[in-house]
């Protein structure tokens, strides 16, 4: 009680671990997630922080959910002005597919707003891959930087944040479950874990408080939410589209020991 | 008498990919430009670094296969099999025509000849491949006209690029002295000599030295040629003989033209297009100073100085730096082994940038890459591009997203200075069925200013986004299967479980098949029936069945 009440009363002070320090009242922008609003700390993402995807399992959606809140960041009106912004992608193993996200980009375009601009970078090296990110955080212009790091080191954190809070680009990195008990200077962790069902466009996802300043405050009401993911426009989806689809029928296994596949 | 050297830079457009990334050394590179119907014709192709292996038909090395431009991808991937087996043709790097970045490419090499004479000019074609430099009087300062050629193509090979160099008299002549330089080797031919790569004419003796060379050496079209080849003309020397006045009556005008530019009969200016000089600032040292005991302060304050002598001038002219060469003289000692090549640093920037302190930064990401010399003489900026910079008078409420656009500029300048050009790129969707070929990395252009190349185009998507996963692996992995519905393995379904990451993963639901099939023009034909399939975790994966051999494969991760 105690804890909370004193984390109430520095909330309301406006300066929350450094945080909150010197920013605006509008710096938040919504995710376009209303569910997932509710688990961040400022009801939606803070400008010049970082946001960790703690995935659990690679095809878990973590990086389609992240590179949509990227898109929405990017494609923010009030942000954006007359020049597009910019999303860099640091993809170190070489694996991001863009044109999953390029066509998501194109709605900025159809709202009459330039498309914001998608750049990747391949880094060859870790240390490049933490120099990358450090330089995209620093730069006004760059809403958005997206890339899943396999080990962050705390003290590159820190940087990555103080870099982030000039210039108010957001941080938005995918990680392993595993990387939770590791220290972290996001503002936020959310773990995101697949659900089964959904349909072809939208993708059901169950998201959690994983850590972060906010996540162990008994003020926080909702801990686990669920959401739908539009795979075809990259936003939430529509209420209706969320209801778990009937899976399609599995056809009787005839044969259940292990057997090499020849289909031929 | 005029003195002309040519250097000739054989396949240019694929040399310049090497150039950008020698990797590709290793594989067959095509240049192809999409024709109608999407038949896809070489422009040009290269095999820097063909395997060692023995030929089928007795040992030695088998000759380079027979591609010639114009020819359409497909044979000549036929062709390429022949000659190294089906694996070549996997392993081929296939990229689309760009005739404005070669010529750029190649303007920037005619700047950097322009330490051999003041007179620097493109060869006057549609895809020019040669750089003429007018040298009449400058080789006396290289130590004479085979010591200036030799230092030419050697300067040139120490940067990677294959080059052939001749001087003569003329343009005509010159031209065809480089197109073959091994007729002036005197040595007996070996099969694993090198070619010769530079030649030099004594003046007023073209006619003599070059008689023997094919016709085609004269610069003339196909017709032309034809016409020689009808009545037994087929070299210079065969044409010589012929009075002009015969020439003029029984072949087309462009024969007497070029054979009279060949001779020196009638002029053929060169014409720099090039603009103004560049400028250029060096540092030189009293003694030799060792770097390693310089701080890195003091050398970046030198550079600093350099490059602020080269961007006023720029400045005063309205431009801006688009690329800088840094260049440290090293000093070799008094051994015999005689001066050392420099040490160069290039600095490319995406936007012409008139800011000191930027260009200085770039700099130092790309010194902090290179091994620098022990010891130096001096060092020396050299500005090889500049181009109009962008300068708008600050107005009152945009001014803080116009200066977000130019960080944004400098951004990518400091990502490619330190990752690479080729690391930093910004994808566009082009039209082409295969995923792997679905998108290109353009080169991140200034906002707002950028164009997009003219080989991409804004496409569109083959498949809704909701079909393409966030992860694609550079490589399909082969699935270990370890259950399917014989009944209905036939019709394509997905397998039931599979292994993959040593989980073993039970399908639920599944999407497809969707059936990606190339076109044989396009070279080994691609036939796969992809399946989006998700796990009974929820997990989205993007699988394929090789329709050749039914084998499965994971191609992509809905991450």
């Amino acid at each position: 009680m105690v804890k909370g009440g004193l984390f109430a009363k520095v909330l309301q002070a406006g300066d929350f671990a450094g945080f909150s320090a010197g920013w605006r009242e509008g710096d938040v922008v919504p995710t376009g997630f209303a569910p997932l609003d509710r688990l961040l700390p400022a009801g939606g993402v803070r400008l010049g922080s970082l946001v960790e995807w703690l995935s659990n399992g690679e095809a878990s959606g973590a990086a389609a959910l992240a590179s949509a809140v990227a898109c929405r960041l990017a494609g923010d009106a009030d942000r954006a002005g007359d020049a597009p912004s910019t999303i860099v992608v640091v993809d170190r193993k070489g694996r991001f597919y863009p044109p999953a996200v390029l066509g998501w980009l194109e709605r900025a375009r159809a709202a009459g707003r330039p498309a914001p601009r998608l750049v990747v970078a391949r880094p060859a090296h870790e240390a490049d891959e933490v120099w990358a990110i450090d330089q995209a955080l620093r730069c006004r212009g760059v809403s958005a930087v997206l890339a899943w790091p396999e080990r962050i080191h705390s003290t590159a954190m820190r940087r990555w944040q103080l870099a982030a809070r000039v210039s108010l680009a957001v941080g938005l990195f995918v990680r392993p479950l595993a990387a939770s008990h590791e220290p972290s200077w996001a503002e936020a962790r959310i773990a995101v874990a697949a659900q089964p069902g959904g349909s072809l466009t939208v993708r059901r996802l169950r998201l959690s408080l994983a850590g972060g300043p906010w996540a162990g405050e008994p003020l926080v009401q909702e801990r686990s939410v669920e959401i739908g993911l539009d795979l075809s426009r990259g936003c939430a989806a529509a209420s209706g589209q969320v209801s778990p689809a009937q899976p399609l029928p599995v056809p009787r296994i005839l044969e259940r020991e292990r057997m090499a596949c020849r289909a031929s | 008498m005029p003195r002309i050297m040519t250097i000739w830079l054989p396949r240019w457009a694929v040399q310049r990919r090497l150039i950008d990334n020698p990797a590709l050394r290793k594989v067959p590179v095509f240049v192809c430009r999409r024709e109608r119907r999407g038949v896809m014709t070489i422009v040009s192709w290269a095999w820097a670094l063909p395997p060692r292996m023995e030929s089928v038909h007795g040992g030695g090395r088998p000759s380079p296969p027979r591609i010639p431009p114009g020819m359409s991808l497909a044979e000549g991937m036929a062709v390429l099999a022949l000659a190294h087996g089906s694996r070549a043709c996997h392993v081929a790097e296939i990229d689309h025509d760009d005739p404005a970045a070669d010529r750029a490419a190649l303007e920037r090499l005619a700047r950097h000849s322009r330490r051999f004479a003041p007179i620097v000019a493109l060869e006057d074609v549609e895809r020019p491949e040669c750089i003429h430099v007018d040298v009449t009087g400058t080789a006396g300062f290289f130590g004479g006209e085979a010591a200036l050629v030799r230092t030419a193509a050697w300067t040139l090979a120490a940067r990677g690029i294959h080059a052939r160099v001749a001087i003569a008299d003329t343009v005509g002549a010159a031209w065809a002295a480089a197109h073959h330089t091994e007729s002036f080797d005197q040595r007996p031919a070996q099969p694993f000599r090198r070619r010769r790569r530079f030649a030099v004419v004594p003046p007023g003796e073209q006619a003599a030295a070059l008689a023997g060379l094919p016709a085609a050496a004269l610069r003339l079209d196909a017709a032309v040629l034809a016409a020689l080849r009808e009545v037994g003309i087929d070299s210079i020397g065969g044409i010589l003989k012929v009075s002009r006045k015969s020439l003029a009556s029984r072949f087309p005008s462009s024969l007497a033209v070029r054979l009279a530019q060949f001779t020196g009969g009638r002029a053929e200016p060169l014409a720099p297009t090039f603009g103004e000089e560049l400028p250029r600032a060096v540092h030189v040292f009293d003694v030799p100073v060792s770097l390693r005991e310089m701080e890195e302060d003091t050398i970046t304050a030198i550079i600093e100085r350099l490059v602020e002598r080269c961007v006023g001038p720029l400045l005063a002219r309205g431009e801006g730096v688009t690329s800088l060469q840094v260049r440290f003289e090293r000093w070799a000692g008094t051994g015999e082994r005689g001066p050392c090549p420099p040490v160069v640093i290039d600095v490319g920037l995406y936007r012409p940038s008139i800011v000191v302190r930027h260009v200085v930064d770039l700099v130092r990401l790309r010194m902090a890459r290179v091994r620098l010399p022990r010891e130096v003489e001096s060092v020396a900026v050299e500005v090889v591009a500049a181009a109009l910079a962008v300068c708008r008078q600050r107005s009152l409420f945009s001014a803080e997203s116009e200066s977000a656009a130019a960080e944004v500029g400098m951004l990518f300048d400091r990502l490619a200075g330190r990752l690479g050009a080729k690391a930093v790129f910004e994808p566009r969707i082009v039209d082409d069925a295969q995923p792997e070929h679905a998108w290109v990395g353009a080169s991140p252009a200034a906002p707002g200013g950028g164009a997009p190349r003219a080989s991409v185009t804004r496409a569109r998507l083959a498949a809704p986004a909701e079909r393409r996963p966030i992860w694609l692996l550079p490589r399909p992995v082969p699935l270990d299967v370890m259950a399917v519905v014989p009944a209905v393995a036939d019709a394509g379904r997905p397998p039931v479980r599979f292994r993959y990451g040593g989980e073993i993963h039970e399908v639920a639901t599944a999407h497809g098949p969707e059936r990606i099939e190339t076109a044989w023009w396009r070279g080994p034909i691609v036939r796969r029936d992809y399946h989006m399939v998700e796990t009974r975790s929820g997990g989205r994966l993007w699988i394929f069945r090789r329709l050749k051999d039914g084998a499965w494969f994971l191609h992509g991760v809905f991450a």
